[in-house]
């Protein structure tokens, strides 16, 4: 099927990039690997007049080590982020989430930033107009309810992105540059937790850069995702999860990160209450598990039931804990 | 609405287009460059069967615009057989039949020869999680991996 | 039999040189000058009265070339029994599925047929819709179809000997519900028509197809044209798997545009409308009620199967058979009643697909393994006990000629260590297995038959002209192999040409699988008739009698004497010099009863031979998630005689793949109402190489009496029996029979909670 009709602009840096999106406000739509924004294009799920394709913007790729901290630029690809010693050394998780997004074709072109800034899905909303022409239109079409949850009034289309869950276990802030101005934010608030408008960056800024900071000390890290087959899937769940060993031999810091749930991931406090401060046994491992299961809601909006997924929170965050005790251990604690 | 110029380079030729820029890469291969061995099955790049070599490593095409690919190399399954001699991956998929209605083929081809470039002599695993973007539907897979396994041996 | 030369080894395809390159063409890959490209409109309701279609604004469109509604057709209603046509191409009164075909356009190009479309409206009257086989049934739900009551489509009845006294004989009777939706078939080529009309009025034709000559013949009716101006053209094809043997509302619509605009049409269909407005494999509940004697032989069987079919018949008698009678065929069972039924719904029209119906199959080899249980019977013996044995005849009084059943039980239990690991292996292991038949062939009418020609060049090369149509499967090299065979020449010395309507004569088509059994024999007995002329002149030339003498590798020769020989080029150049060129001409019917039909009198020789198959796979099932990994497989199949291993490895490698990765793990369709919300790869998951395990494939070879050097079909008994294995180990390791299907790890994780509650 072909796209819809737009124009399209090709910068060849990132200052173009932004007076671009200045000069068009609101018109236009970034296409950076494409492998997210071409579909939804192609299913008419937006009709922009412009698009404007990021690859022949050079300063927008690369993997920088600045001693504390990691720089990525947006355009960094998938793949480089997993080929990267850097990362895959310093920030396992991330290497973890980067590897298990689709399959190597797809993580060829497809980009962080690209992957960061993905929609929310859903099975009632990602069909073509095929599909969609033939019921009313859902609460993220704009909508008066949702077709998911009929008669709903809030959207819980759900954020798969692999990347994010990990980049916030790590405390992860992005740089958002638009003409004359630039902010920098932590990832978790990229997300508005709002089905229908889920994330938070303006129709006229760019997402340049990922600021990972390297933890100190001894870390260890591990991203874990529900799907049924090897590859090619969206997360049904996911769970990412970072710990930290205070110079006691204890742990000091616990971020667990749930993906796949809802419009937004969710930084599960409850759960590191039970691993920060000791050396978790099976006990604590289980009830931050449970912690993680309690405050995820799924619906029936994706591939298996709501009441599954949930449940498999729980294995998933469990795994992703077992996971990064094991890169605690191997960081020779 | 208007078109854009854009120079591809394919199979190691230049050819000059004119061409509106929402069209695919693969769309403009197919249906202006003739090449239509890189074909649509999903229209979501989720198949493969578009693929082609974008400087050397397997991209979707039907996930890029035609005007994305200027000032790379494109690769399409027709670039691959040498003054009429097969390329020893096309060679090895027919000697061990890891062909049957060959529509997921040269997407499949085209992955395994990028996989080679890079790994000569890959484990069993390696070449099935290589090709975990190509869905095939007649073969179950099993003699596409014994002929990638034949064509890394014979590379040597 | 003669020491084989050619057959019975797995020489390469002659198809796959020209697909490895990209240089074969499919239907989508056509180009032709002028050509237009042409788009569907097609209904956003389920169930609606059309009242009115205006196409004014889209016809006035700069770059239109051909707009057409109903009015352009001619009302002809397709379906493949007289007695089931209810489809109109185009319908003019209702429409009664998501994505029916209302209108079309043929344009300059993509981008103004879409637009095109845009401007036509269609007023609809709403009216209710039914999407389940319940609401469907339901008395006083709204009649999709005004002649079937009840919305019942189809109710094949069959009764065979005496159920209630099986019953009442039987030592164990248990009686178990299984259910699946609907999968699809998902053919890597998505549809594509081309369709030109030239100056005579003659139309060329082509598409992804499993028989031309199928397709030929509706087309002719369905555009009121004689037959032999109806030319479905060769082409290379994406697949077929059940779902590509009937006509098409592409088809007639694409012709139908080419004819009025005056230019050849091209219409390509997206992923989505290949899995919504071609055809779906049915959704279906089927209880089964069986009772046995104390060594676990089944005494009695009574079957009762409803089966979603979607908003028209297609196949439907067919369809509500098949899942029942390769139950018969690969079980014996003296009573046995059967119920099928098939209900029309609001939802896209369901045919014929590989494993027809999971919820059937494995239903009733599951109950084996569960009657086992109780009786303290391993499911291996149970499957023994109740094979199917060559001499026997079926319920439905098939008589089956060749029958390599338990032979592919003990030869699969043995290489998959049945006897080590059965009962012995560690937790969430499992091992498991399935048993199943295929047809080859069914009665077909004056289309049951094939016909081949063969031609002569005077330099030795000959050409074999057949309706064989070949979907990947490698049919055409089939054809090779036994012309080359029994020709005595080389496999490049065979050209063929195929699939064609205009030149090749009548042929079933890929479809019942009879390919080989019927085109094979066929092209066999062309070569036959050509070698008996040709051997004719060699023998006197030879000073032998006719038949003392054979062929091979390009010569004819006395049989023990190879220095007596003739090269075949000279004896063609022989028969020219004398005015008698040598040409072949062969025919093949298949010995099935006339009388049988599916419906009235379902009784007969349904195919003149039956393959059997078996399956078993070891399993491993993470307890936590429901996850199953698939350690191991083994497929077996009697295919009788096996032409080229490794082609039928290829089958038994993709049916296993489809019909037990993805037919019991991934594949099913998720729905909203009428509204299909999976149609495309990324949520309707398709096996990947990372997902399958070692399969080895075992061939078992009995020999058929009839079929071409022995043998039979190859094509469907894996996916069936892998689909039945994948049940039966998976319940194996977690100790819970599960009786919804596909067995996602939702349903895992459930059974093994039910099953912990119960504990």
């Amino acid at each position: 099927m072909r796209l819809p009709l737009f124009q399209c602009l090709s910068p060849r840096s990132t200052k173009e990039a932004l007076e671009i999106l200045d000069r068009y406000e609101g018109k236009v739509k970034i296409i950076a690997g494409g492998t997210d924004i071409i579909n939804r294009l192609r299913q008419r799920l937006l009709k922009p007049q412009y698009a404007m394709t990021l690859k022949g913007v050079s300063d927008l790729r690369g993997i920088k080590n600045k001693k504390g901290h990691f720089l990525i630029s947006a355009a960094t690809t998938l793949r480089e982020i997993v080929e990267s010693p850097d990362i895959a050394g310093f920030a396992a998780g991330i290497a973890e989430s980067a590897g298990l997004v689709a399959a190597p074709p797809i993580r060829n072109v497809a980009t962080v930033g690209g992957n960061l800034l993905q929609n929310t899905r859903c099975l009632y909303y990602n069909q073509s107009e095929l599909v969609r022409k033939a019921a009313p239109p859902c609460l993220k079409q704009g909508g008066k309810s949702c077709a998911a949850l009929k008669g709903g009034t809030r959207c819980f289309s759900v954020y798969q992105g692999d990347l994010a869950p990990s980049l916030i276990a790590f405390d992860a802030s992005v740089v958002l540059k638009k003409a004359g101005a630039s902010r920098t934010i932590p990832v978790l608030d990229l997300f508005s937790r709002n089905g229908r408008h889920p994330l938070t960056i303006g129709d006229d800024e760019i997402l340049t850069d990922i600021i990972v900071p390297i933890p100190k000390g001894v870390y260890g890290s591990s991203y874990r995702k529900l799907r049924l087959r090897s590859g090619l899937e969206y997360p049904l769940v996911s769970s990412s999860v970072f710990l930290s060993l205070s110079s006691q031999g204890v742990i000091d810091r616990a971020r667990v990160v749930v993906g796949a749930v809802g419009p937004a991931p969710t930084v599960v406090e409850g759960a590191a209450t039970f691993l920060v401060g000791k050396r978790p046994a099976e006990a604590d491992i289980e009830k931050a598990a449970q912690s993680a299961f309690s405050t995820s809601r799924p619906i029936d909006n994706l591939a298996l039931p709501g009441s599954y997924r949930r449940a498999m929170v729980k294995v998933f965050t469990k795994r992703a804990i077992e996971g990064a005790l094991l890169g605690l251990r191997k960081a020779g604690a | 609405m208007e078109k854009n110029r854009v120079t591809l380079r394919v199979n190691g030729e230049a050819y000059d287009l004119l061409t509106y820029p929402h069209r695919t890469l693969l769309e403009v291969l197919r249906e202006d460059l003739h090449l239509t061995g890189a074909k649509e099955s999903c229209g979501e790049g989720a198949c493969g069967t578009c693929t082609v070599l974008l400087d050397g490593a397997p991209v979707r095409s039907c996930l890029l615009l035609a005007i994305e690919a200027e000032g790379r190399e494109v690769t399409t399954i027709e670039g691959l057989a040498a003054g009429g001699k097969l390329h020893p991956l096309q060679e090895a998929f027919v000697e061990h039949h890891a062909i049957q209605c060959g529509f997921c083929t040269p997407g499949m081809i085209l992955t395994a020869k990028a996989l080679l470039d890079a790994v000569p002599e890959p484990t069993e695993e390696e070449i099935r999680r290589a090709l975990s973007g190509n869905i095939c539907r007649c073969t179950g897979y099993a003699k596409i991996v014994d002929a990638v396994k034949a064509a890394s041996a014979r590379e040597k | 039999m003669k020491e084989l030369s050619v057959v019975g080894k797995s020489t390469r395809r002659v198809d796959t040189s020209a697909k490895a390159t990209g240089e074969a063409l499919f239907t989508a890959d056509l180009s032709l000058p002028r050509m237009l490209v042409a788009k569907v409109l097609r209904s956003p309701h389920a169930h609606a009265r059309i009242l009115r279609v205006d196409t004014s604004r889209a016809e006035r469109l700069p770059g239109v070339r051909a707009v057409v509604t109903s009015g352009d057709s001619t009302g002809e209603k397709w379906g493949v029994f007289r007695y089931t046509q209810d489809q109109a191409f185009l319908p003019s009164d209702k429409v009664r599925f998501i994505g029916e075909e209302v209108a079309a356009v043929a344009a300059v190009d993509e981008d103004t047929a879409a637009s095109a479309l845009d401007l036509i409206t269609v007023e609809y009257e709403e009216l209710p819709a039914v999407f389940t086989i319940d609401e469907a049934m339901k008395p006083g739900a709204v009649l999709i179809h005004e002649n079937n009551p009840g919305n019942i489509n189809v109710h094949v009845k069959i009764d065979v000997g005496d159920v209630g006294r099986g019953f009442a004989a039987s030592h164990y009777v248990r009686e178990d519900t299984f259910s699946a939706p609907e999968e699809s078939y998902f053919q890597a080529e998505p549809y594509a028509v081309v369709a030109q009309f030239d100056n005579a009025g003659n139309l060329d034709i082509w598409m992804p197809n499993a028989g031309p000559h199928l397709k030929a013949k509706p087309l002719s009716n369905c555009l009121k044209m004689p037959l032999n101006k109806v030319r479905v053209r060769k082409i290379t094809i994406g697949g077929a798997f059940g779902g590509r043997s009937e006509i098409s509302p592409a088809d007639v619509i694409c012709a139908l545009l080419a004819r009025k605009a005056r230019q050849p049409v091209k219409i390509t269909y997206t992923r989505e409308e290949n899995t919504i407005a071609t055809r779906q494999a049915h959704s279906m509940t089927t209880t089964i009620r069986t009772g046995v004697d104390r060594e676990g032989r089944v005494l009695s069987r009574d079957i009762t199967c409803h089966m979603d079919g979607g908003a028209y018949s297609s196949t439907g008698p067919i369809a509500v058979s098949v899942p029942f009678l390769c139950m018969e065929q690969a079980y014996r069972m003296e009573n046995v009643r059967y119920n099928g039924y098939r209900v029309f719904t609001n939802k896209p029209i369901r045919g014929m697909m590989r494993t027809h119906g999971r919820a059937f199959a494995c239903g009733i080899d599951l109950q084996l393994d569960l009657i086992g249980s109780e009786l303290g019977i391993d499911p291996v013996t149970m499957r023994l006990r109740n094979a199917r044995h060559a001499g026997d005849y079926t319920p439905t009084r098939s008589f089956v000629p060749s029958c390599g059943m338990t032979e592919t039980i003990e030869k699969t239990a043995d290489a998959a260590g049945w006897k080590e690991k059965w009962g012995k292996l560690p937790p969430f292991h499992g091992i498991g297995i399935g048993c199943n038949s295929v047809q080859t062939g069914f009665p077909m009418g004056i289309r049951g038959g094939s016909t081949a020609f063969i031609k002569f060049n005077e330099d030795g090369g000959a050409t074999v002209i057949s309706g064989v149509v070949d979907n990947g499967q490698g049919n055409e090299n089939m054809i090779v192999q036994i012309a080359a065979e029994e020709l005595g020449l080389l496999p490049e010395d065979i050209q063929i040409v195929t699939a064609d309507t205009e030149v090749t004569p009548s042929d079933p088509g890929s479809y019942s699988m009879c390919e080989t059994f019927i085109g094979g024999n066929a092209v066999r007995l062309a070569a036959v008739d050509a070698k008996e002329k040709l051997f004719q002149i060699a023998a006197r030339v030879l000073e032998a009698k006719p038949g003392e003498l054979t062929a091979r590798d390009r010569k004819i020769f006395v049989k023990g004497e190879p220095e007596r020989s003739i090269p075949v080029a000279r004896v063609i150049r022989m028969a020219l010099s004398k005015g008698q060129p040598i040409a072949g001409e062969g025919s093949y019917w298949p010995k099935v009863d006339p009388k049988r039909e599916w419906v009235e009198n379902p009784f007969g020789q349904l195919s003149e031979t039956f393959s059997f198959g078996t399956t078993m796979i070891e399993v491993k099932v993470d307890p936590e998630t429901g996850l199953v990994d698939v350690l191991e497989a083994w497929a077996s199949q009697d295919v009788g005689f096996a032409l080229n291993p490794k082609v039928i490895e290829g089958q038994f490698e993709g049916g296993f793949t489809m019909g037990g990765q993805g037919g019991m793990l991934t594949e099913y369709h998720v729905w909203d109402g009428g509204r299909l919300l999976n149609p495309a790869q990324l949520e309707y998951r398709l096996p990947l190489a990372p997902d399958m395990p070692k399969i080895h494939s075992i061939i078992v070879e009995s020999n058929d009496p009839t079929g071409p050097y022995g043998a039979k079909e190859a094509g469907m008994s894996v996916a069936m029996s892998a689909a039945q294995a994948y049940v039966s180990a998976i319940c194996n390791a977690i100790g819970v029979p599960i009786k919804e299907y596909p067995i996602t790890p939702d349903k895992i994780v459930k059974a093994l909670e039910g099953k912990k509650k119960k504990a």
